[in-house]
């Protein structure tokens, strides 16, 4: 029951949040209950068993039987720390838009509940109908959120964020109908499984685009990919960004992005081996391009907020690339560098509104000199940059690192090129950086009749967690690492005939049963 | 030839009896009073007590497969079931009239006797197996029809409205008259049923019945509106009063698609290769056009008059499915399904419709939704309910429709078929988040006319509820329907 709960409560949440009547409390209120849903997912390892590549803690019952769709949900150590990063990250979501979100805080916190559940639900769902339910439900509250409480382009840029993930998905459903139609051929019964699929021999013929797994594999991997996004497929990224308020940057950056590269690892790898290795230098090339094309394109920005968003293509960049190296490292990066991702860039989303709330500017060439004005606020903006840019001792250090030593394994050329953006990202970090804090006093910084605060306690107490996370991750990867090893390891090593077996609670590490068909 | 109707006959058609009695009374009472109106709440409580029992009776009654006056009438599972949704449409359309300044007041008693003979023959038409009586069911809820958009209050589109669709629906009943003459004069029979088996092998060698089944079917093509015979169907809709719109849009859609699906069901797709292809291609394109056409639109009304175009592309795609399975059930019942939740979103959003009327002459724009969500967050919250259904965004029972029904198409391995369906929404999806934008994200005082609870308010709070509940148990559903079919 406790994914049920997981998933459902935040939905719970909702509703009690759109009839509370006090309108003052709100914001209370759903900081409350988002801290009781992070404790509640603490409550995983309790039963979490790290030494099992299996799927845990199960629940699965028959929805829709026509059709062999199951309610079927299940954790292993892949879904584990993507289901706390989303229930970690939303108080301080909360907490963050305490000040910033002053209209309609009512519906504002609904959508973020409905989002959490959508959110979890995708990572924890594996029946391909019901994921794609939850999938598809995403995309509303953000839709709302970026629409809504946005900035001045909202409009343009929340259509353009709906359309653009849903014409990558629905192909991604007509490939699931595809699918259950052969889980009926194979074993005379319909299923919407992911176990079931697992078990499928789709026939793959290399050397052409017309070959059933092929076709399969694009269908999802263009779904996916839109979501990450990947170089080419960006475009909605920037805008839905920028124009976000300061909370749904932090959740499109967060955790959104990561329901792409998790639908990789889940779905597309695991699903059509053979497509996913013949095509793995297509991905590897446009993650690549996508690493430099992100971080030179980020280096010219002169809204702030626009360079942050740059800085994400560039590093989903990496985590595509550690993904589609196809070994330990390379996975255990990617994973890593999702967790990574979801810390340092919703830090420095949540950075920047502090500053916007401030000079309702985000244009870097107005500031300057603002060290000596909000030396707080420099140490904890310049603590989250040392963690983007990957210095050693932070979480990004580890993730880049185990990425690109995965990469020299498996394809160095496209190491040679990547490890480029590793440079590039601090120049155009450290250069913002500088410009924004050093120096002359910019027109904003100086101006008497505006003189600027320093943080307050509550937002020193959003930043905290974040910076604590950034070094724990940075100086102890093996706490989080251990519990996704095992399920890592198995995805490497058994990919050709990846098969999850469901973990009974209750009893000890099982065996992983290896493949036998 | 001997007629001998029998009590069950009477039983299997008391249905109809009961709407006909039904729709008797309030005209019945106006003449007794000397010709004044009684309450319009009268009126209506009438009409929807006869419509309750008539949908009770249909469920009592009918569903068995049995036939009635000669093979001329069925009663099975889609007879049920299309009876029930479309029964249930005209009843929560004849709500709306009951309050929109369009219809309701001056000869509402009328106006119900209008719409309660439309509804006889809606039910005729869906459970019409002879061609001939496909055609009565059809003309008797055309003209019902005809009189009550020409009956509106508002005095110039709806005029031109009621004249277009007339002159434009007579075309089309010519065109399914003309081919009913060229099937009875090669099988020498007008029933369906007689001709079920050899349907098949007729249309490839006889060309008299190939063009005859062919001129049938583009006839109920017109009347789904299928592009490209579609061009009345904004015209109309947009003309028409509201809840007019919504009585056509939904119920008659509803038991037009109930006789296409039985005049597909002789298997003359399988017969006939280029039949099957140019039904395909119109499906694809009436998707195309109903989408882009729409993504224009400024009326509202207009909008979703354009969007009920793209989804009659859809259901063909259904019927198709229907008609060349050797489970045809399967997609039969997808349809089915699909026009139930239809039928649902698409009142509820002219329901919404109806309410920002304020007065007969008044034309809804997109744009004058600006500010709904402030001023009724539940009301703006149901036409977003409707309209995230219509686009197919899950959990909601439209997707739940798309699934089934493409689903049974690339069962049927019309994969190509499934994907232009999937590709389409995409395209759908930006049209129908424009009033969300509105709504939402614009700032205006757009506000509903007339009391702040009605009826009509009910009648899109329950749809609503309906959709997102729905889509929790649409298994079961389905799967109830998909039995009752064999």
């Amino acid at each position: 029951m406790i994914l049920s709960s997981i998933v459902f409560l935040p939905l719970l949440f909702a509703l009690i949040v759109a009839v509370w009547p006090k309108s003052n409390t709100i914001r209370h209120l759903a900081l409350g209950l988002s801290v009781i849903e992070f404790l509640l997912s603490l409550a995983l390892f309790q039963q979490f068993d790290p030494n099992s590549a299996g799927l845990q803690m199960v629940e699965k019952f028959m929805w829709i039987e026509r059709f062999g769709i199951q309610y079927f949900m299940g954790i292993d150590g892949i879904s584990l720390w993507l289901v706390l990063l989303t229930t970690f990250l939303t108080p301080i979501i909360i907490l963050a838009s305490w000040a910033s979100i002053s209209e309609r805080v009512k519906g504002f916190h609904v959508a973020l509940f409905v989002l959490q559940t959508a959110m979890l639900g995708t990572f924890l769902a594996m029946d391909a109908v019901f994921f794609y339910v939850f999938w598809e439900l995403s995309l509303v509250p953000m839709y709302f959120m970026v629409g809504i409480w946005g900035g001045s382009r909202r409009i343009y840029a929340t259509v353009k964020f709906f359309i653009y993930t849903m014409a990558g998905s629905v192909l991604m459903l007509v490939a699931i109908i595809y699918m259950m139609y052969l889980t009926q051929e194979a074993t005379g019964q319909m299923s919407a499984s992911l176990l079931d699929f697992y078990k499928l021999q789709i026939p793959f013929v290399g050397g052409t685009f017309f070959s059933l797994q092929t076709l399969l594999f694009f269908a999802f991997a263009l779904a996916f990919a839109i979501k990450v996004p990947v170089f080419p497929l960006h475009t909605w990224l920037p805008d839905a960004h920028v124009e976000a308020p300061t909370p749904g940057s932090v959740i499109l950056a967060g955790v959104m992005l990561k329901m792409g590269t998790y639908g990789f690892m889940r779905w597309v790898i695991p699903l059509f081996p053979e497509a996913s290795e013949y095509w793995a230098w297509l991905f590897m090339l446009i993650g690549t391009v996508g690493i430099i094309y992100g971080a030179l394109v980020a280096m010219v920005q002169p809204d702030v907020k626009k360079l942050v968003a740059y800085s994400s293509v560039s590093h989903m960049g990496y985590i595509l690339l550690g993904l589609f190296a196809f070994n330990a490292y390379g996975m255990a990066g990617g994973l890593y560098q999702m967790l990574n991702h979801g810390i340092s860039t919703g830090a420095l989303f949540i950075l920047i509104g502090m500053i916007y709330e401030r000079t309702h500017s985000r244009e870097i060439s107005k500031y300057g000199g603002l060290a000596g004005v909000l030396p707080i606020f420099t140490i904890f903006f310049f603590i989250i940059t040392l963690s983007s840019i990957a210095v050693p001792l932070t979480n990004g250090f580890v993730g880049e690192f185990l990425i690109l030593l995965g990469t020299f394994k498996a394809e160095p050329v496209f190491a040679y090129f990547a490890i480029s953006g590793v440079v590039l990202g601090a120049v155009y970090m450290l250069w913002m950086f500088k410009r924004v804090f050093f120096g002359e006093q910019g027109e904003l910084v100086k101006d008497e009749h505006h003189p600027l605060h320093d943080l307050n306690a509550r937002e020193i107490a959003v930043l905290v967690p974040m910076v604590i996370m950034v070094f724990w991750m940075g100086l102890f990867p093996n706490h989080f690492l251990n519990y996704s090893k095992a399920s890592i390891d198995y995805l490497v090593n058994n990919r050709s005939n990846y098969n999850l077996t469901i973990v009974e609670p209750g009893a000890t590490t099982v065996q992983q049963a290896q493949g036998d068909n | 030839m001997n007629i001998n109707i029998g009590l069950s006959d009477i039983l299997l058609i008391s249905p109809m009896i009961a709407l006909f009695l039904a729709s008797l009374i309030p005209i019945t009472a106006k003449v007794l009073r000397g010709n004044r109106e009684q309450h319009p709440l009268v009126t209506l409580s009438q009409a929807l007590i006869g419509i309750v029992v008539a949908i009770g009776l249909l469920i009592v009654f009918g569903g068995a497969g049995k036939t009635a006056f000669n093979n001329g009438l069925i009663f099975d599972g889609v007879t049920q079931w299309m009876g029930v949704i479309a029964l249930a449409a005209a009843g929560s359309a004849m709500i709306m009239m009951y309050e929109n300044p369009a219809t309701t007041g001056r000869q509402f008693s009328e106006l119900i006797f209008l719409a309660m003979s439309s509804a006889v023959g809606m039910l005729i038409l869906v459970s019409a197996v002879d061609l001939l009586m496909v055609f009565i069911g059809l003309e008797m809820m055309s003209l019902a029809l005809y009189l009550m958009i020409a009956m509106s209050h508002e005095e110039r589109l709806s005029k031109e409205s009621a004249l277009k669709y007339f002159i434009l629906g007579s075309f089309a009943s010519a065109i399914f008259l003309y081919g009913v003459a060229f099937i009875f004069g090669s099988t020498g029979g007008t029933n369906i049923l007689a001709f079920m088996d050899k349907a098949a092998d007729l249309v490839q060698t006889s060309r008299l019945f190939l063009f005859g089944i062919t001129f049938v079917i583009l006839g109920f093509c017109f009347k789904v509106s299928i592009a490209p015979f579609h061009a009345w169907t904004p015209d109309v809709y947009q003309g028409a009063p509201t809840p007019h719109t919504a009585f056509m849009a939904t119920a008659v859609k509803t038991v037009s698609f109930a006789a296409f699906l039985r005049v597909i069901a002789t298997k003359s797709l399988v017969g006939s290769d280029q039949l099957f292809d140019i039904l395909q291609w119109l499906a694809v394109i009436t998707m195309i056009v109903g989408n882009t056409a729409a993504i224009i639109q400024n009326n509202f009304k207009r909008m979703i008059a354009y969007s009920s175009v793209a989804h009659s592309g859809y259901i063909l795609v259904g019927v198709i499915t229907a008609g060349v399975s050797d489970n045809g059930a399967f997609g039969a019942s997808g349809v089915i399904f699909y026009l139930l939740s239809y039928a649902l979103m698409t009142l509820g959003a002219f329901a919404i419709a109806s309410m920002l009327e304020k007065s007969e002459n008044h034309i809804v724009n997109i744009d004058d939704l600006a500010g709904f969500a402030k001023q009724r967050p539940m009301l703006a919250l149901c036409l977003t309910v409707f309209l995230l259904s219509l686009a197919g965004i899950p959990p909601t029972l439209g997707f739940f429709g798309k699934f089934y029904l493409f689903n049974a198409a690339i069962g049927e391995g019309l994969l190509w078929l499934a994907i232009w369906g999937v590709v389409n929404s995409v395209i759908g999806v930006y049209y129908y988040l424009r009033p969300i934008v509105v709504m939402y994200m614009k700032e205006g005082n757009a506000e509903v006319a007339g009391h702040s609870l009605n009826a009509t308010t009910v009648t899109a709070v329950v749809m609503a509820l309906a959709i997102v509940l729905m889509g929790f148990v649409s298994g079961p559903i389905f799967t109830a329907v998909e039995k009752s079919l064999f």
